[in-house]
């Protein structure tokens, strides 16, 4: 179809064919989460902007991205956000509830985010478990999450999961700030293997624990037992990461899923605190998630523990319509 | 396609205000001369001496990176500040800075009340921040990671708001120091570069511009924005409700609308003194001692009052009119007519148009292409927003600008929104309002909701005198 130029950058239609193709995800993702005791919720497209300002919310380079504006009401100087992601404000939510328990939810709603190129409304289906302690629940959403994939029949389907306060212990047991731990682990996370090398220089009693971490992707639950010879020692705080990790992998295994055990997965997200993971099918990135225990309180609401994971519809509707048309 | 030959000249934006003349003397040290910039010429065309195919055009600095970056002009000079303001919202890739000269800018700075510090601000609930710098502010505010913050876009004087109107302000360092403030970290480091519009720059041949341009004499790199580091223990709080103000505030004019705001005060028997035409201390004197003045910017003057920091402002229908038009609903009301300094708005364009109406020039612009955006220039952009929409514009482009108006049209935009007192600077300027938007006068506005006791009887009090002058001036 010739674009005539009337259509916003980075907005599509969907037409007829697509959301017949969209539909049935949809639907695929509403039933498997709802037999896993997840109900569907909607939050509102706009939000006030200070939700995601706090830090541990989003980072400063995400909220550079966000569409914010004022809003008619807006003499007071109070922006709003177009949402740019539906986990914080699912966690507002669960904060307003009059007595908030264990909640399963699940979502089917778009965020939007600034994109040079590519979409900037990006459809999502995630779920959210809030309320239930981590022994349990990152093994029950990445089983879930399989299970989703599973029923679209997605082939090739992987994971690469990692532990966000495994690198945040080592850049703190090097001496690095707040800043300084998210400015390397960015750095890390788009390869720049000079990092290490600077930590193990400034702090040469961790450089084996840091190298291990950093350098090696691990596939087994082995290679959590020689980070664990290599860590707790020299890194303060490193066992009960090591212990989710442990945990969060036994559940792959159990899945059958194969995975790489990586330093990180997931920038421009300060909330997470725990395990992170990302499931990837022929390559592609369709689903990423993780746990975000502090991001509840931030908000102002319980001390809940929380973890979630949202996959990209379109990116998932297209990779199942070209699967199906493969078979 | 080539410039230099007769089609299309290399376009080149240059500075008005402080920077003029700096920047004029190294204009000419490279052979680049434009004859009247310096010496501040009301026109805001110019040719260049022995440099045939080069255009050059004076704006307001804040408006140069807008137009570079539109495509409008392909080379620029101004300000970092401007430049990164409108860079850091934008993520224009359109823009390129080449090079700092050497011409001092300004730095700017995040500034509050004596004595205290941006985690104590950060902690205590959301912060007010006043500035002319609103992305700017809001990129240092997300970096330092202030949980909660109202952002006020002022005018001018942002310095004048902490500690009473705001907590914090986003001003230059040079006002921050004079207000007194206590300097919380630097937000941006100024300096005056050279930019460049990327597409003009791969394509045409801008050379007989680009290298004169490129001999003006380096400054080092400042480094423009800066990151500040995070606050480690600022924690989301909800503020208290401040006590119910005892002190009644009134909000008088500085600039163009302040003669003719003493003239009405005089009238009504009211005198200020530290506020006459010629000068205007920030707090004048109200001879009263639970009544305070403040000298401010008519255009900030209705969200003063819509927040409560302002019980009676004098200032103009059109800067209620541009407020209300982006807020609705904001509570601010205009409570009486002081019938001076009459003007009106609308919508101006080229005399050399064959039209008589707006619809008419509509269809004159779009006469070879139906897709045509049209673009309205204007200090109003809210009015110029809503004139578009109202008058069904189609595809249409609001340029944003501060000054030097009459210069936009008919090359740089098709319709100026603009007000005129009798009309001559426009006939000057071959322009004509084709379409009026509304006659504005000056007037007093207040809360929608009258304040209680004393604050209420002092309004009722000061509006009756000033419209019982007002009359008595339209009588006579």
């Amino acid at each position: 179809m010739p674009d005539r130029g009337l259509r916003s950058h980075g907005m599509r239609d969907l037409g007829p064919a697509d959301m017949a193709e969209f539909r049935r995800v949809e639907r695929a993702f509403l039933d498997v989460t709802a037999v896993a005791g997840f109900r569907e919720v909607r939050t509102p497209a706009i939000e006030p902007l200070h939700l995601y300002s706090a830090s541990g919310t989003l980072s400063p380079q995400a909220l550079d991205r966000v569409y914010s504006f004022l809003d008619w009401d807006g003499w007071s100087g109070e922006r709003v956000v177009l949402r740019p992601d539906t986990t914080v404000a699912v966690a507002r939510w669960y904060g307003d509830l009059r007595d908030p328990g264990v909640e399963r939810v699940s979502y089917a709603q778009p965020v939007f985010r600034f994109a040079a190129e590519g979409d900037r409304e990006v459809w999502q289906f995630g779920v959210e478990l809030f309320g239930a302690a981590s022994d349990v629940a990152d093994a029950e959403l990445l089983t879930l999450a399989q299970a989703f994939l599973d029923a679209l029949g997605l082939a090739d389907v992987t994971c690469e999961v990692a532990h966000a306060g495994l690198a945040r212990a080592a850049f703190a047991a090097a001496g690095l700030s707040t800043r300084e731990q998210l400015a390397a682990y960015d750095r890390m996370l788009e390869g720049d293997a000079s990092v290490t090398a600077e930590l193990a220089a400034t702090h040469p009693e961790a450089a084996a624990a840091i190298r291990l971490l950093a350098e090696i992707d691990g596939s087994s639950a082995g290679y959590i037992a020689n980070l664990r010879a290599a860590m707790p020692a020299v890194i303060g705080g490193a066992e009960p990461a090591l212990d989710d990790l442990d945990r969060a992998v036994r559940a792959l295994d159990e899945a059958g899923v194969p995975y790489r055990i990586l330093s990180g997965t997931a920038r421009n997200f300060e909330y997470y605190t725990g395990v992170t993971f990302r499931f990837l099918s022929g390559g592609q990135t369709v689903l990423v998630g993780g746990r975000y225990d502090r991001l509840s309180e931030t908000l102002g609401g319980p001390d809940a523990p929380g973890c979630g994971w949202a996959a990209n519809a379109l990116t998932l509707v297209q990779a199942s319509a070209a699967d199906r048309d493969a078979s | 396609m080539s410039a230099g030959g007769s089609a299309s000249p290399v376009r080149v934006a240059l500075p008005r205000g402080d920077l003029r003349g700096p920047v004029d003397a190294h204009l000419r040290d490279v052979d680049f001369v434009v004859e009247g910039y310096g010496s501040g010429a009301r026109t805001y065309r110019f040719e260049v001496e022995r440099r045939p195919g080069i255009a050059v055009r004076v704006f307001s600095d804040q408006d140069i990176p807008i137009q570079v970056a539109l495509g409008h002009y392909d080379l620029g000079i101004a300000s970092r500040t401007w430049i990164d303001e409108l860079l850091v919202k934008h993520h224009l890739d359109s823009v390129v800075p080449l090079r700092q000269i050497d011409v001092a800018g300004e730095d700017l700075v995040a500034a509050g009340a004596p004595g205290t510090t941006l985690a104590e601000v950060a902690s205590a609930g959301a912060v007010r921040v006043a500035t002319e710098y609103p992305n700017l502010a809001q990129h240092y505010l997300a970096h330092a990671r202030v949980p909660d913050y109202r952002l006020f876009e002022v005018w001018a004087q942002a310095e004048a708001w902490p500690p009473q109107d705001a907590e914090m302000a986003v001003a230059t360092r040079r006002a921050a120091d004079k207000e007194g403030l206590e300097v919380y970290g630097e937000v941006h480091r100024g300096g005056v570069w050279l930019i460049a519009n990327r597409e003009a720059l791969a394509r045409r041949d801008l050379s007989a511009a680009l290298e004169p341009l490129l001999r003006i004499p380096l400054a080092p790199e400042a480094g423009g924005l800066v990151a500040p580091p995070p606050l480690e223990a600022a924690t989301r709080r909800l503020a208290s409700p401040p006590p119910e103000r005892e002190v009644f505030r009134i909000a008088v004019p500085d600039g163009h609308a302040q003669r003719h705001t003493v003239a009405a005060l005089a009238d009504a028997g009211i005198s200020f003194p530290g506020y006459a035409e010629d000068s205007a201390q920030r707090y004048p004197d109200s001879g009263l001692d639970d009544v305070q003045v403040k000298v401010m910017r008519p255009q900030d003057m209705p969200r003063a009052v819509a927040l409560g920091q302002i019980d009676l402002a004098l200032t103009g229908r059109d800067w209620l009119r541009a407020f209300l038009a982006t807020f609705p609903a904001a509570p601010v009301v205009e409570l009486c007519d002081l019938k001076r300094s009459k003007y009106l708005l609308g919508a101006v364009v080229t005399e050399d148009l064959p039209v008589a109406t707006i619809d008419e020039a509509v269809a004159y612009w779009r006469r070879d292409d139906p897709e045509y955006p049209i673009r309205v220039a204007s200090e109003y952009v809210s009015l110029a927003d809503e004139y578009a929409r109202s008058r069904h514009l189609g595809k249409y482009r609001v340029i944003p600008i501060s000054g030097a108006s009459e210069g936009f049209v008919p090359e740089d935009a098709e319709i100026l929104i603009e007000g005129t007192e009798t009309g001559t600077t426009l006939r000057a300027n071959r322009l004509t309002m084709i379409d009026v938007i509304m006659e504005s006068t000056n007037c007093a506005i207040g809360a929608a909701t009258r304040p209680a006791g004393r604050r209420g009887d002092l309004r009722d009090d000061f509006v009756a005198r000033m419209a019982t002058a007002a009359a008595a001036t339209t009588a006579g």
